[in-house]
């Protein structure tokens, strides 16, 4: 069962299309992943629509016609095909299945690198800035303690991970806002995650401080 | 992360009263939509674009608060409607919802464009509208979460083509008559219960074929 989900505000902002590409990617995710959500979205939908297009402007009836008679006389739009074009990674001996809407831009997904404590990371360029990566932890890795300037948005692909709050596994959606600080592990089994951030990660502890002048390279 | 203005807060959306004109029902609008789809009908097109494109404009104009580009938008959605009405499917919502995720969609791609990024996602890689062949079955796959009853159909009900499951789900979850759901969903009582009885037999099949 998915326990963590993303909240209503969250829901009706992605049906709005009012959040970044790179959020919505994660959330769409989600989505595929999470019947409820899904159900909700089409509820929000429904609601977001009725109001959006529930009052009327006045439209000339000359200028009315005239683009009546343009649509009417158009040429039909390219068709577009949207399959998803990467049906699964594979990592370390392994593989994992990608749900569609990540799968639709597959081919956005760069090179694995590694990252310290067993962990590696792909980044999936969106924007044009690197700012959402899938990452890979390997069973028993550890991120090291960080806390956030902007916020984190994580969704379990397949797998499961423990912080400080909870245990997170396939489907979940972890949003976290800035000055949270969290240690995420993992235990017995290994760990896929597809993950957002609006800013760099900050670590804040031991040794991984020395990291945090290359926290830009690894995780945006 | 641009985020919608502060005014607009989002539970408004939720709790607004349905649309005062309930003289163009979802029904009409959508046989509208099938006789684009099946007779290119130019009628049929010319009233959903009558109740549609003014609409559209309101709330282009509320987006963009810029005639020409709200024109534009507009322009885009019926043109799309107007092509691609065979993709509507009153099964995954009402008319007014398509349309308006098309708009949804345009408006996103033209924002985005503003920013004169190279490379860039478009709307329809986040949420697919308007792609031909768009394999339902396969979104499906990843649904992980299930109430009590899909519970005990488990997986097999997610194999069910989607016309057949939506029935299925009607009747057997939200306990509703089979005139009901061919009331709503606006298609015969016969293909209601041949839908039925094709899910059922195909979800006996699986079950025990796997037990």
């Amino acid at each position: 069962m998915i326990k963590f989900h993303p909240t209503e505000e969250l829901l009706v902002k992605y049906t709005q299309g009012e959040l970044d590409a790179s959020l919505c990617l994660v959330i769409g995710t989600h989505i595929d992943m999470c019947p409820v959500c899904a159900n909700t979205v089409k509820d929000i939908e429904e609601n977001v629509a009725a109001e959006m297009l529930n009052k009327s402007s006045r439209f000339a009836t000359a200028e009315m016609d005239n683009m009546l008679e343009q649509i009417m006389s158009s040429s039909a739009p390219q068709t577009v095909f949207r399959e998803p074009t990467l049906k699964e990674v594979s990592l370390e001996g392994k593989q994992f299945k990608v749900p569609p809407t990540l799968g639709r831009l597959g081919s956005r997904l760069g090179p694995w690198s590694k990252v310290p404590g067993s962990v590696w990371r792909a980044p999936v360029d969106i924007e044009g800035e690197q700012n959402i990566n899938l990452i890979y932890m390997a069973a028993g890795a550890a991120v090291p303690e960080h806390t956030h300037r902007g916020s984190e948005a994580t969704l379990v692909l397949n797998g499961s991970f423990a912080d400080e709050y909870d245990r997170y596994d396939d489907g979940d959606f972890i949003y976290l806002g800035d000055s949270h600080r969290h240690s995420p592990q993992t235990a017995q089994e290994d760990c896929l995650t597809l993950a957002w951030l609006d800013a760099p990660l900050q670590f804040t502890s031991g040794v991984a401080r020395l990291l945090n002048p290359f926290s830009s390279l690894f995780f945006r | 992360m641009h985020v919608m203005p502060k005014s607009r807060v989002t539970r408004e959306y939720m709790s607004t009263s349905p649309s005062k004109t309930q003289e163009v029902t979802t029904e009409y609008l959508g046989k509208l939509l099938a006789d684009v789809a099946n007779t290119r009908s130019r009628r049929a097109f010319s009233e959903l674009f009558k109740h549609f494109a003014p609409r559209l404009q309101a709330f282009a104009t509320r987006q963009f608060g810029n005639e020409q580009t709200a024109m534009d938008l507009v322009q885009d959605t019926m043109t799309n409607v107007w092509h691609k009405a065979h993709l509507f499917s009153p099964e995954k919502g009402s008319p007014t919802t398509w349309i308006f995720t098309i708009a949804r969609n345009i408006r996103f791609d033209i924002l985005r464009k503003n920013k004169h990024r190279q490379n860039d996602v478009s709307a329809e890689d986040l949420w697919p509208v308007l792609s031909e062949e768009m394999s339902d079955s396969s979104e499906d796959n990843f649904a992980l979460d299930q109430n009590i009853l899909m519970q005990e159909i488990g997986e097999y009900y997610n194999v069910l083509p989607d016309a057949q499951r939506i029935v299925i789900e009607q009747i057997y979850i939200q306990g509703k008559s089979q005139q009901e759901v061919s009331d709503e969903l606006d298609i015969p009582l016969g293909t209601v219960k041949s839908r039925t009885r094709l899910a059922l037999q195909k979800l006996k099949e699986l079950i025990t074929a796997h037990d």
